[in-house]
């Protein structure tokens, strides 16, 4: 097994420091060993922490709204519509309104275990099935947000994301941080997912207006779409260009997303020779990739209402930087904040 | 020494698993009902004239057609690929449902509530009018958009009217001089950006009209 990640420059997918085991001769030998690798476990518990958050928003607005009820009851018990049986609440003998409000009561309980980093894969796990019995119960009633939300818990339920940055390393080190390795490839998993869910909606974008057919228009209409606006955009009208080049930049990055993956590698491997290594390196590709991505959720975020989408999809960018370099930053954050508290103490010389 | 190569199998079958459900398809389309709608004949109309322009001949209807037929058979073959994977799918939320915002909904609906007070209608909730905004809390809740959203397509009839039944019964005790209450949908082509800045207004027709009596629901 190879150890944690030694520090220095790091990139999203670190390979080994080398020298270091003797390279495998056959493909599978190097994909069992490329899953053996260790490293800190910041990046996967800030994960935790923003899915938990995200999921704490997520479920706790649909109750400060009033609209559980309507949602996710049957209408004998206020609901709109007859809802489904997922298959926690057929153990739990039906969808009573006590079995919902606990249930929901549950998920809550689980995210703030999230959060805080207490009982780590049990409580993702809690907060998965929870989850999806909840919004099984009025599918119609659910939005993509909730498959990444799904996915993103059950990769912390098969990773380690609570060695460090959780109460538990609290209890177990009497310390908030700890350097125990943990496995990587969670990691490396929800970098996939992330990549999956781009590249797939934008090969699904089939429509005329996301092409020069349509002259690029799918974002214009879109905003005008009453069901997810924030307000009325009919503005745009006069911004109708941009929205254009939005359009093609938004098709483009997000079925190329796929680089991003090679663009890792290529940073974590930047020792090796190559062109392409060499350009994608020096474009620095990951930082426009997150330029790119974050404006967009962001743009999305002020103009429509998709729920918790932006937020937790952003929770997966933090999976894009390798631990040594949340641990970096932290330290020059750390360093600049003391340099700060103590430049106004300072007596006058 | 079984543990890193049964881990490395697993972790293989994870990906084979999700990347197979990513990829693209037609799910929740395969109503034909629902590929009359005119956002959708639109589309076809625009692919159809693009290639008729690259020299392949065809009409709307022989292009929906085929696509039809074509969409049919990979679902078939999809579903029989897919299929050891379900239980993974339905059990650890692994599903890869990414249709987002694949193509714009022209001719969009929003949503209507009308009460009948002293002997005239009035609105008491219009999407996304913070004038008419009765129950605003929960129907532009963010989920509730999603469920709004679908009341305008093919094949949610049934849940709309269970929506109005539920919204009757939030009627009869929000305005007790009102003897009905009415849910339609105002459906209309969003107007392209020069039809907008010509000051054009959209040609609004309103469908699906429902009504509920509240009398007895008090």
């Amino acid at each position: 097994m190879s150890g944690a990640a030694p520090p220095g420059p790091s990139g999203g997918l670190r390979p080994p420091a080398r020298p270091g085991p003797p390279a495998h001769p056959n493909p599978w030998a190097r994909w069992v060993a490329f899953l053996d690798r260790r490293e800190p476990g910041t990046s996967l518990a800030l994960f935790r922490i923003a899915v938990g958050l995200c999921l704490l928003y997520a479920v706790s607005s649909v109750v400060w709204s009033g609209a559980l009820p309507a949602l996710w009851l049957n209408p004998a018990d206020g609901g709109y519509t007859v809802v489904g049986r997922p298959w926690l609440f057929r153990q739990l003998g039906g969808v009573t309104p006590a079995a919902v409000w606990a249930v929901t009561g549950v998920c809550l309980a689980a995210a703030l275990l999230l959060v805080v980093g207490l009982a780590g894969r049990l409580a993702a796990l809690v907060a998965l099935q929870t989850y999806l019995a909840l919004t099984g119960l009025n599918p119609d009633a659910s939005g993509s947000y909730d498959g990444v939300f799904t996915n993103a818990l059950w990769l912390l339920v098969l990773a380690s994301s609570t060695a460090t940055l959780s109460l538990g390393c609290r209890l177990r080190t009497g310390r908030w941080a700890s350097d125990r390795p943990a496995t990587a490839w969670p990691r490396y998993l929800v970098i996939y997912q992330l990549v999956l869910i781009y590249c797939s909606t934008g090969l699904h974008k089939l429509s005329a207006c996301w092409t020069p057919v349509g002259g690029y228009s799918a974002l214009y209409y879109t905003l005008q779409q009453p069901t997810w606006q924030r307000w009325d955009m009919s503005w745009l009208a006069w911004a109708y260009p941009l929205t254009q080049a939005a359009t093609a930049l938004t098709w483009f990055w997000e079925v190329s997303s796929p680089l991003l993956l090679l663009a890792l590698w290529y940073r974590a491997t930047r020792d090796r020779p190559g062109r392409l290594r060499a350009l994608f390196n020096r474009l620095n590709f990951r930082r426009w990739f997150v330029a790119v991505g974050v404006a967009m959720h962001l743009t999305v975020f002020a103009f429509m209402e998709v729920g918790p989408f932006t937020w937790i999809t952003l929770a997966f960018y933090v999976c894009l930087y390798h631990p040594n370099e949340w641990r970096e930053w932290w330290q020059h954050l750390a360093d600049w904040l003391a340099r700060r508290s103590a430049t106004p103490g300072k007596p006058d010389s | 020494m079984w543990f890193p190569h049964l881990r490395g199998l697993l972790v293989a079958l994870h990906l084979l698993a999700v990347t197979l459900l990513a990829l693209p398809a037609p799910e929740g389309g395969m109503d034909r009902a629902t590929w009359k709608d005119p956002t959708v004949q639109d589309e076809l109309a625009a692919w159809a004239g693009r290639l008729d322009g690259w020299g392949v001949h065809v009409t709307p209807p022989e292009l929906e057609d085929r696509l039809w037929q074509f969409s049919a058979d990979y679902m078939h073959a999809r579903e029989t690929v897919l299929r050891p994977f379900g239980p993974y799918y339905e059990y650890c939320g692994t599903y890869q449902s990414w249709r987002m915002f694949v193509a714009p909904h022209r001719y969009p609906t929003r949503l209507h509530i009308d009460v009948h007070e002293h002997g005239e209608w009035r609105p008491a909730y219009v999407e996304r009018d913070a004038q008419h905004d009765w129950l605003g809390r929960q129907l532009d809740s963010y989920r509730f958009r999603s469920a709004i959203f679908r009341f305008g397509w093919h094949g949610y009839e049934r849940d709309y009217g269970r929506f109005a039944d539920w919204v009757a019964g939030h009627a009869a005790r929000d305005f007790p001089d009102a003897d009905r209450v009415r849910v339609r949908l105002a459906k209309y082509r969003t107007l392209s950006p020069e039809e907008v800045r010509e000051g054009r207004e959209p040609e609004v027709e309103f469908v699906q009209p429902v009504e509920r009596r509240l009398e007895g629901r008090r």
